[in-house]
C-alpha cells in the first residue's frame, strides 16, 4: 500500500470502533493534526495481536497535534505539541481549516 | 538504588485489592508476590523446556543479553553528536543507522532521535504500555511505567516535569512523544555550558538516562 | 467508542512516583522467555499478542498486578490459547515448583 499522506498533510484520526488490540489511543481519536514524518510500512498490530503475521503492511506516520486543541484546559505554551504514530487506516484527509497550526 | 528501601518494595501490609487506586500509580509485588512470580515463571519455563520449545540455558543467555544494554549506549550516541556536527545530522536523520556506526545495535524498528535546543524541549512517554528504547537504554525506570506518568505526560507535561524538578520556560516549545507503535524515541539533550574543553568520553559521563527521556537536562559543568 | 482499560493517556492521576526499583530475577526471566518465544526461529508470540493478553484479561486483574506479573499472566493465557499446554498442566508444574520452593514439613522431634 502506497502511503496516502506526506509530511505537512492535514489529517483526521478516525474512530474505527474496533474491538481488540489497537494502538490508536482514545485521547487522539477524532482529532485533527499534521503529518510530521513517514515512518515506513509495518505489519498491522491488530493482525499481529491475533497471530496473523501474513500482512499486509500498513504505512505508519508520526502526526503532531497542538496540545491546546487536545486539552481545553491545557497549561503551557500554544506551541506545545503531542507527537504520536498513527497507522494509515486510522487516518482521513482533513480540510486545511480543520487544524490551526 | 536506595529510594525504594523504606517504602513500596517490602511493604508486608500491602494488599493488592485495596492499595492500588487510592494513591495509585506504582503497583509492585510484595515479598509474597515476588515469590509467587518466581514460582510461576519457573513453572512456565520448566513446561516450555519439557516441550522442547526452549532449551536449557537459553533463558540464562537471553537474560545476559537483555541485561547488557544500558544508559552508556545512549550516552555514547549523544556524546558523539555533541562533538561531531555531521554525525549529529545523521543521528537525527536515521537513528538506527547512526547508532550502528558506533557499534550500537538498535533492536527496535527505528530509533527517532529528537533534539533539544534553546527553543525546544522533548519528552518521551508511552500511554498504552511502556514502550521504551530498551536496546539502548535498558529497562525503563519504575516511574516510566507508572500509571501516573503514562496518564499525565500527554496532558500536563509541564506539571509532570516540575515534579522532576525541571521547569520548562513558557517560551520554550514542548514536544511530547507518545511511543505508541513501532518507533522508539531518544532525546538528544543540549550540550551543557562549561563542557567546551571536555573529551567525548568525559561528555558521555554527563549524559544521564533522565536526560535522554526528557525529564531532565544535562546540567551546566562547574 | 472502544476504549481499553489500559488506554489511560490523559486520565487524571496522582503524583508520579519517582522511585528507582531493582529489576528482579523473575522479572528478567519473564522478559527473556517472552523474547525467546517471539524470536525469529520460534515466532510463537508477538509483542502485540502479549499486549492483547493483558488488555483482555480483565480490568481488576490489570490494576492489581505489577507490570511484569501482568506480562507473565498474559503470556500464560496466550500459550494456553495456542494449546501449547493446558491450564491443568501449568497447575501441575506450579505445584511441583512450589514443592521445591517451600521448606519441607518440620520433622517430628
Amino acid at each position: 500500500m502506497t502511503p496516502r499522506f506526506d509530511a505537512g498533510d492535514r489529517v483526521l484520526v478516525l474512530d474505527l470502533g474496533k474491538p481488540g488490540h489497537i494502538r490508536t489511543p482514545f485521547y487522539i481519536r477524532g482529532r485533527a493534526g499534521v503529518v510530521l514524518h513517514r515512518c515506513g510500512a509495518f505489519l498491522n498490530p491488530e493482525d499481529l495481536s491475533i497471530g496473523n503475521v501474513g500482512g499486509p503492511v500498513v504505512p505508519l506516520y508520526r502526526v503532531g497535534f497542538p496540545m491546546v486543541e487536545l486539552w481545553p484546559d491545557y497549561r503551557g505554551s500554544a506551541a506545545d505539541m503531542l507527537c504520536i504514530e498513527i497507522y494509515d487506516h486510522w487516518l482521513a484527509p482533513a480540510a486545511p481549516s480543520a487544524v490551526a497550526m | 538504588m536506595s529510594a525504594h528501601d523504606d517504602h513500596h518494595l517490602h511493604d508486608h501490609d500491602h494488599h493488592h485489592d485495596h492499595e492500588h487506586d487510592a494513591h495509585e500509580p506504582l503497583v509492585v509485588e510484595d515479598e509474597a508476590g515476588n515469590i509467587e512470580g518466581q514460582i510461576l515463571v519457573d513453572a512456565l519455563q520448566s513446561l516450555l523446556v519439557e516441550r522442547g520449545l526452549i532449551f536449557p540455558g537459553e533463558v540464562r543467555r537471553e537474560i545476559e543479553r537483555i541485561e547488557s544494554p544500558g544508559v552508556h549506549l545512549g550516552a555514547k550516541l549523544v556524546a558523539r553528536a555533541w562533538v561531531d556536527e555531521a554525525y549529529r545530522a545523521r543521528l537525527l536523520a536515521d537513528g538506527k543507522s547512526a547508532a550502528a556506526e558506533l557499534g550500537v545495535g538498535v533492536g527496535e524498528a527505528q530509533l527517532i532521535v529528537v533534539a533539544n535546543d534553546a527553543g525546544t524541549h522533548n519528552l518521551v512517554c508511552c500511554t498504552l504500555c511502556s514502550c521504551y528504547p530498551r536496546s539502548i537504554l535498558g529497562q525503563p525506570p519504575a516511574w516510566y511505567i507508572s500509571k501516573a506518568y503514562r496518564a499525565r505526560a500527554v496532558r500536563e507535561p509541564r506539571a509532570v516535569l516540575a515534579e522532576f524538578g525541571l521547569r520548562v520556560p513558557d517560551d520554550v516549545r514542548l514536544l511530547v512523544h507518545d511511543s505508541n507503535a513501532d518507533m522508539r524515541y531518544l532525546v538528544l539533550p543540549e550540550r551543557p555550558a562549561g563542557s567546551e574543553g571536555m573529551s567525548e568520553a568525559e561528555l558521555a559521563e554527563l549524559v544521564t538516562r533522565d536526560c535522554m527521556i526528557g525529564v531532565a537536562v544535562a546540567p551546566a559543568v562547574a | 467508542m472502544t476504549r481499553g482499560y489500559h488506554d489511560i493517556g490523559g486520565d487524571p492521576a496522582g503524583a508520579v512516583p519517582i522511585v528507582e526499583l531493582p529489576w528482579l530475577h523473575w522479572e528478567k526471566q519473564v522478559e527473556a522467555i517472552r523474547n525467546l518465544l517471539g524470536d525469529g526461529t520460534r515466532r510463537m508470540m508477538s509483542l502485540d499478542e502479549l499486549r492483547r493478553g493483558f488488555e483482555s484479561f480483565g480490568e481488576d486483574k490489570y490494576k492489581a498486578l505489577s507490570f511484569y506479573r501482568r506480562r507473565l499472566e498474559a503470556m500464560i493465557d496466550i500459550l494456553v490459547e495456542k494449546e501449547v499446554f493446558t491450564r491443568e498442566e501449568l497447575e501441575a508444574a506450579v505445584a511441583e515448583t512450589r514443592a521445591r520452593w517451600e521448606p519441607p514439613a518440620a520433622c517430628p522431634t
